[in-house]
């Protein structure tokens, strides 16, 4: 470890635990609001005083609850596997859809419900499956010495992503009635249907990979000071490049089976901490693990409270504040 | 062998273990897909979770017990009073727990299984019907009347249902010709409706033959397919408004040996009358009639 270490524990810590914070108050927030109507005193009390099974108790734990969670989930995942392609890659617009993933999974999705399968396990795995797939396909094309370079990794996914949206044109355009607005939905991003027991399993797949990338987050760091330096810090890139890929897009894939396409959280979200934090991956992981999923619930309660009737799907709400946003940083990051 | 004996059973324990959740004075019913469905016995507060639900409810005379209908449910009028769940392929989980109902009325096609399975582990209960034609819309009236004590307005509907169908049968039993319809239920792109759809019940019932029958329900056409096909009727369900039905109309009218263009048989009908399989299917089957059989009419006058 770095000499360092203290220093760098203690604002570890701060930046950690004001995060925290903010995600807990997104969550209760999450939790009081809702298309039934919005109430911070049920929630409290619903926590805190006695346990009362009234309606409202019924919805905001078993319909709010499992859904705030899963958004918390997918914005951390997403927004960590940003920040790992971009330091793999070493391309700001690298997010974590560039592999390939986003199209493999909608293709995998598209087919299950085209089967008329249910939205879980059948949709989930079948969209985690094609998401799988073209990973192999993109390490595969990308195989040998050149898997280290960047943009041989880039392009390959930028193909197979412009590939798959034929693809995926192509099937909804054989589609009809019923099931287009199950793919369409599928498409922008939903996380309606999320329940309590999808959304513990996609955690206990997801909090390893966090950990994993937490533990390698300064190797990250090394990564980018150049490979000839990495190399003489004694570390082996090609094993660490392949197991932060790896991770990331299975981690990716998992989310994006159960939510369909959430754009421009992996964009925003590190590029926000990166200006905010500097460019140490120790402090970065967990505040976007914190931050991103902070991010997504509020995302997500504009979502479900936006409309006055129904809801709108969250990937229009994150694609519609994050480009914006991403065009102020980047514009703040020029000066 | 073993697998599918364990399933078996697995399921005639689920089978017999149901009634053990109800009540004293609930019923266990089973819905038109052959789900058990335990109803309680004092039903006052129903959700219908399609448009043509609402309808039937509304036709029933209960409208009342309706506390929540889907955002398209805009007939009849008072139907839009009624507090919205969500579009039927959308419905809003939270919105429909909230309003606290006895039973929700699911369709099976349109409402996604996803969302009646959470809807029932939350426990509300909820009663599918399947209407996709005259006979089987005729069979839900019955059924939800059953369910909620409209037994005889039910019966009284299906009679008048039955004698005005009977009616149009009689008109077109002896006409000579069928005319060739198509049915066109989308602009862009035209698509038409296939032979298990109710509209092309409605249309050979109205003494027409459907151009666009056979097995895809809703087959995509391309302009020169459907020139080809030399409709002597043109019948559009859209929901866009007089303007553009004009164009639509004059589009088709620049090609005149089209039969349909010739004699003026170019038809723009209001869509929610063709869009859900209601009670109102007669209506639309009277429509039909006149449209492709106007002869008929100018006999009788």
């Amino acid at each position: 470890m770095n000499p360092n270490t203290p220093l760098i524990l203690k604002r570890l810590l701060t930046v950690s635990v004001l995060l925290a914070g903010a995600l807990l108050a997104a969550m209760f927030l999450g939790l009081s609001m809702g298309s039934s109507g919005t109430s911070f005193q049920a929630v409290y009390t619903s926590l805190f005083g006695t346990g009362d099974d009234s309606v409202l108790g019924m919805i905001i734990w078993r319909i709010r609850l499992p859904r705030v969670i899963l958004a918390a989930l997918v914005g951390a995942t997403l927004s960590l596997g940003g920040l790992v392609f971009q330091a793999l890659l070493r391309n700001p617009l690298a997010e974590p859809y560039i592999l390939g993933i986003s199209g493999g999974a909608a293709i995998g999705a598209i087919i299950g419900i085209l089967m008329g399968l249910s939205r879980f396990p059948g949709v989930s795995l079948t969209s985690f499956t094609g998401s799988l797939l073209t990973l192999l396909l993109i390490l595969g094309i990308s195989t040998g010495q050149s898997i280290l370079k960047k943009n041989s990794i880039l392009l390959s996914g930028v193909m197979v992503n412009a590939f798959c949206s034929a693809v995926i044109m192509f099937l909804v355009s054989l589609t009809r009635d019923a099931k287009l607005h199950s793919i369409i939905f599928w498409l922008m991003g939903d996380l309606s249907l999320g329940t309590i027991q999808q959304t513990g399993m996609l955690s206990l797949l997801l909090l390893p990979c966090f950990i994993l990338i937490f533990w390698l987050s300064n190797t990250m760091n090394l990564l980018l000071m150049g490979r000839e330096m990495a190399q003489t810090m004694g570390i082996n890139i090609r094993a660490v490049t392949l197991t932060l890929l790896i991770t990331t897009s299975f981690m990716v894939s998992a989310t994006v089976s159960q939510c369909g396409l959430i754009g421009f959280v992996g964009l925003v979200i590190p590029h926000f901490f990166r200006l905010l934090l500097g460019p140490d991956h120790r402090v970065l992981a967990p505040a976007c693990i914190l931050g991103g999923g902070a991010y997504m619930v509020i995302c997500d309660i504009l979502a479900r409270t936006l409309p006055n009737q129904g809801e709108m799907p969250v990937g229009v709400i994150t694609a519609m504040i994050g480009a914006p946003l991403f065009i102020f940083l980047l514009k703040r990051s020029g000066r | 062998m073993l697998k599918s004996l364990i399933v078996f059973t697995w399921f005639f324990l689920v089978w017999v273990a149901l009634p053990l959740h109800a009540g004293a004075s609930d019923r266990i019913v089973e819905d038109l897909l052959g789900r058990r469905v335990v109803i309680p016995e004092n039903l006052s507060r129903l959700v219908a979770l399609a448009p043509n639900i609402t309808e039937i409810v509304f036709d029933l005379g209960k409208e009342k017990m309706l506390v929540g209908v889907t955002t398209y449910s805009d007939y009849p009028e008072e139907a839009k009073n009624i507090p919205k769940v969500g579009s039927y392929i959308h419905l809003d989980l939270e919105r429909i727990v909230a309003l606290q109902p006895d039973l929700c009325l699911a369709i099976k096609d349109g409402n996604p299984i996803d969302t009646v399975m959470r809807l029932e582990a939350l426990g509300i209960p909820v009663y599918a019907v399947d209407p996709r034609n005259l006979e089987s819309v005729m069979q839900t009236l019955v059924r939800v009347g059953g369910l909620l004590h409209a037994e005889d307005k039910a019966e009284d509907i299906v009679a008048d249902m039955r004698k005005r169908i009977s009616r149009v049968d009689a008109m077109v039993a002896y006409v000579q010709k069928r005319p060739r319809v198509f049915f066109q239920i989308g602009v862009a792109p035209i698509v038409s409706i296939g032979s298990d759809t109710f509209i092309h019940e409605l249309v050979v019932r109205a003494g027409g033959k459907n151009l666009a029958e056979g097995p895809v329900s809703y087959p995509r056409f391309g302009r020169e397919q459907v020139i080809g096909l030399s409709p002597d009727v043109i019948i559009i369900t859209s929901m866009a408004r007089a303007a553009a039905f004009e164009e639509i109309k004059s589009e088709w009218s620049q090609w005149t040996n089209v039969p349909a263009v010739r004699t003026d048989s170019i038809f723009i009908q209001e869509s929610n009358l063709f869009d859900r399989p209601s009670p109102r299917l007669v209506d639309a089957l009277e429509v039909l009639v006149k449209l492709i059989h106007p002869e008929l009419f100018e006999e009788t006058d």
